[in-house]
């Protein structure tokens, strides 16, 4: 018995040995690599390993006062997108989760912008906010609303990405609320039904609480591809105006191509990826507390 | 026993596999020979030159039997890419295209290979050339004795005024401006004349004075650096010590700040080339601090509104900034003696000049004199005199990463986060820092 389960075992090794390979390659090998180049004074210019910098690196973003700038526009960037994101995409999931008319129509524009390239969104949306030229700016002058600068003002450059990534994200939500509520058992909201819980109450104690794997996951993904948005910031704003839409993805770019330093692009990269996971983390666990009651 | 000694004769198989598989990349990525191509592949930017130059290609093809594949991304897309592959065994780009930001950096990595033997061979003159042009991006180090040829120019995107001449000569405008100004309303020659006028014509006309490009970044330091060259300042000194911070440059921002403020479209401030011109080709802007070869695009019946009320002249000023496009060659391409065949093509003075007719920006003397292309374009003969007068930002390492400090410390001005002293003072310190870096200064 013992010399099956052994020979289960091998061959078990022998089929999952090639997707062990290749996720050592194009996954391990890099995440190691940065880890490595985070410690020495490797850049583009002189790519070598000959000098050791230890945790210079890391001690100098922790000095640099744009680094902490853009670790908090990227703090503030999260904070807004992902429940916004959320509180619209379930509401509109549960708009769409109805027996509906024209359901297809429906889920087709939804799904749009999501399977466009952020940097087509960015040149869309640059296009239409456009300050001077864009059709939006224009739209509220004539309903007698004021000039909005979108881009060119610090207070509304931050707000107008996160309206932008909104429009474009919102859909992931969307489809995988959807997908959850559909498969959701009948029986307790005919139950609710039967002792007559109204819309609130099943919304509040039968649906949420059932829905609520699927939100985690839906949040927790959404959280770590919100850390990593990149696109919208540099087709549309560059960081600026001054600082104001500096997110950290776009500085470790501009730290890797414009510095040419791969040691402080990856200790950077390694500082975001220990906050990402340490929210992942508590997020997950508070989420997960009342379940685990 | 039997099967230990039966892997390591595996492992070592593969050892060898593996280091012979090793040797033969080095070999296609270092060997100095070059190998006949099918297709040379180049990065190109989204810019009229490599759409004019598209349009040729089919007589190289024709004439050596290699197809030429244009990659065409914008220009923040182009360094990254071309860097990764820099960085890998083998370029997938052959010929490079090089912005003058870069013609510091890509030889000092040694990722460019020298065009000297090549010019040598084929009797190549480059003394065709606007000598500024091949300072900028041909030679490496620029003023250095020994130095080498890594580019020949390409096209340049030196920059000038444009304005509208309908405006300028309008009776009523010039009549208000004497009175206010007790002064000609004429092209100006000083930037605070220029920022005068820009005021001026915001407030007597409908259009904005300035169509500014303040972006953060690249955009803002373009523009920037022709008021700090205007006014005879610098980024560094001979010593490679930072000026950034001197009396010169606070001035350059406080008029620039000024024409933001009282001469630019409200939104300036997130404008970038693309948004200027927009904005100026609409008829909504008196002028522009630009490119050279705008002009030829707002004189486009198809682009443009403002087609015959336009025109150039030098920056006001001292001098304005030069800016200009190299073609190298890929130290790690295996095609260089065919990237040199599509160089010497695209760089012959036929090409050159039907690139010139064709509303391209010439780098060489001949073209820019060339009596069919002053024919069609007569202002090239002023754009001539602009290119001799411009000086590029300094070129080294890390120019990029030095137009990225300046142009924040710029954008955080302009945004009014910073008072523009404290903001130029780390501008400098960063200079200084990437200066020491370069090994320029101690």
């Amino acid at each position: 018995m013992k010399k099956l389960s052994k020979l289960h075992s091998r061959t078990a090794w022998r089929f999952i040995s090639p997707t062990l390979i290749v996720l050592a390659a194009v996954v391990a090998f890099p995440l190691l690599f940065s880890f490595v180049v985070s410690f020495f004074r490797y850049t583009f210019i002189t790519p070598k390993f000959d000098v050791f910098a230890g945790f210079d690196n890391y001690l100098f973003s922790f000095k640099d006062q744009y680094f902490w700038n853009s670790f908090k526009v990227t703090l503030i960037f999260v904070a807004l997108v992902v429940p916004l994101e959320f509180l619209v995409g379930y509401g509109i999931a549960l708009l769409l989760s109805r027996d509906i008319k024209f359901k297809t129509v429906f889920y087709f524009i939804l799904t749009m912008p999501m399977v466009m390239s952020p940097v087509a969104v960015g040149l869309i949306w640059k296009m239409l906010l456009h300050p001077d030229l864009g059709i939006v700016n224009y739209l509220l002058q004539k309903m007698g609303f004021g000039y909005v600068n979108w881009f060119g003002d610090p207070r509304w450059a931050l707000l107008a990405i996160v309206l932008i990534d909104i429009w474009q994200q919102v859909s992931f939500m969307i489809l995988i609320l959807l997908a959850g509520l559909t498969s959701l058992s009948k029986e307790p909201f005919e139950s609710a039904k039967i002792d007559g819980a109204g819309p609130l109450q099943t919304l509040l104690y039968i649906t949420t609480p059932m829905m609520l794997p699927v939100i985690t996951v839906a949040l927790l993904m959404r959280v770590i591809i919100a850390f990593k948005t990149y696109d919208l910031v540099y087709i549309i704003t560059s960081g600026g105006p001054g600082v104001s839409t500096d997110i950290i993805s776009y500085y470790i770019y501009r730290t890797t191509f414009m510095g040419l330093d791969l040691s402080q692009a990856s200790a950077i990269s390694f500082l975001l990826f220990v906050l990402t996971m340490a929210i992942v983390v508590v997020l997950f666990h508070q989420i997960t507390k009342e379940k685990r009651r | 026993m039997k099967r230990s000694t039966k892997s390591a004769a595996v492992a070592r198989v593969a050892l060898l596999a593996l280091a012979a598989l090793s040797l033969a990349l080095a070999g296609c990525a270092k060997g100095g020979g070059s190998k006949k191509a099918t297709e040379l592949n180049l990065l190109m930017e989204d810019v009229p030159e490599t759409h004019i130059i598209a349009k040729l290609l089919p007589e190289f093809e024709k004439a050596t039997g290699i197809k030429v594949n244009f990659e065409i991304v914008q220009y923040g897309d182009m360094h990254s890419k071309l860097i990764t592959q820099f960085m890998s065994a083998q370029s997938k780009y052959d010929v490079i295209e090089v912005d003058n930001y870069w013609a510091g950096e890509f030889p000092a990595a040694n990722w460019l290979y020298p065009l000297t033997d090549y010019l040598k061979k084929d009797k190549f003159d480059t003394s065709v050339y606007v000598p500024q042009m091949l300072d900028m991006v041909g030679y490496y180090p620029v003023n250095a004795p020994k130095r080498a040829l890594y580019m020949l120019p390409m096209y340049n995107y030196t920059m000038a005024l444009i304005y509208r001449t309908d405006l300028l000569n309008d009776a009523g405008l010039q009549k208000k401006y004497k009175e206010k100004f007790n002064a000609e309303l004429k092209v100006p020659e000083t930037l605070e004349d220029y920022v005068r006028i820009c005021s001026f014509m915001q407030q007597n006309t409908k259009v904005a004075g300035s169509a500014m490009q303040a972006g953060r970044g690249d955009p803002v330091v373009m523009e920037w650096t022709n008021y700090l060259f205007g006014l005879g300042g610098e980024y560094y000194d001979e010593n490679w010590a930072s000026r950034i911070n001197d009396e010169r440059s606070l001035k350059a921002v406080q008029l620039y700040r000024d024409n933001l403020v009282h001469g630019a479209p409200k939104g300036a401030a997130s404008y970038n080339l693309d948004d200027s011109l927009r904005v100026m080709s609409a008829g909504d802007a008196f002028s522009m601090i630009t490119y050279n070869w705008m002009l030829a695009q707002l004189e486009d019946p198809a682009k443009s509104k403002v087609v015959g009320k336009v025109a150039i002249a030098p920056m006001p000023g001292a001098q304005s900034l030069a800016g200009g496009w190299g073609w190298g060659i890929a130290k790690n391409t295996p095609y260089k003696d065919d990237a040199w065949r599509f160089i010497k093509w695209v760089e012959s003075f036929d090409v050159a000049k039907r690139r010139a007719l064709d509303g391209g920006a010439p780098t060489r003397s001949d073209v820019l004199r060339d009596a069919d292309v002053l024919a069609k374009y007569p202002y090239y003969a002023l754009v001539e005199q602009i290119l001799t007068k411009s000086k590029p930002v300094p070129e080294f390492q890390f120019s990029a990463q030095m137009v990225e400090s300046v142009g924040r410390e710029l954008s955080l001005i302009m945004a009014e986060n910073k008072d523009p002293k404290t903001a130029l003072d780390l501008a400098a310190s960063d200079l200084a820092e990437l200066a020491k870096k370069a090994g320029l200064s101690k």
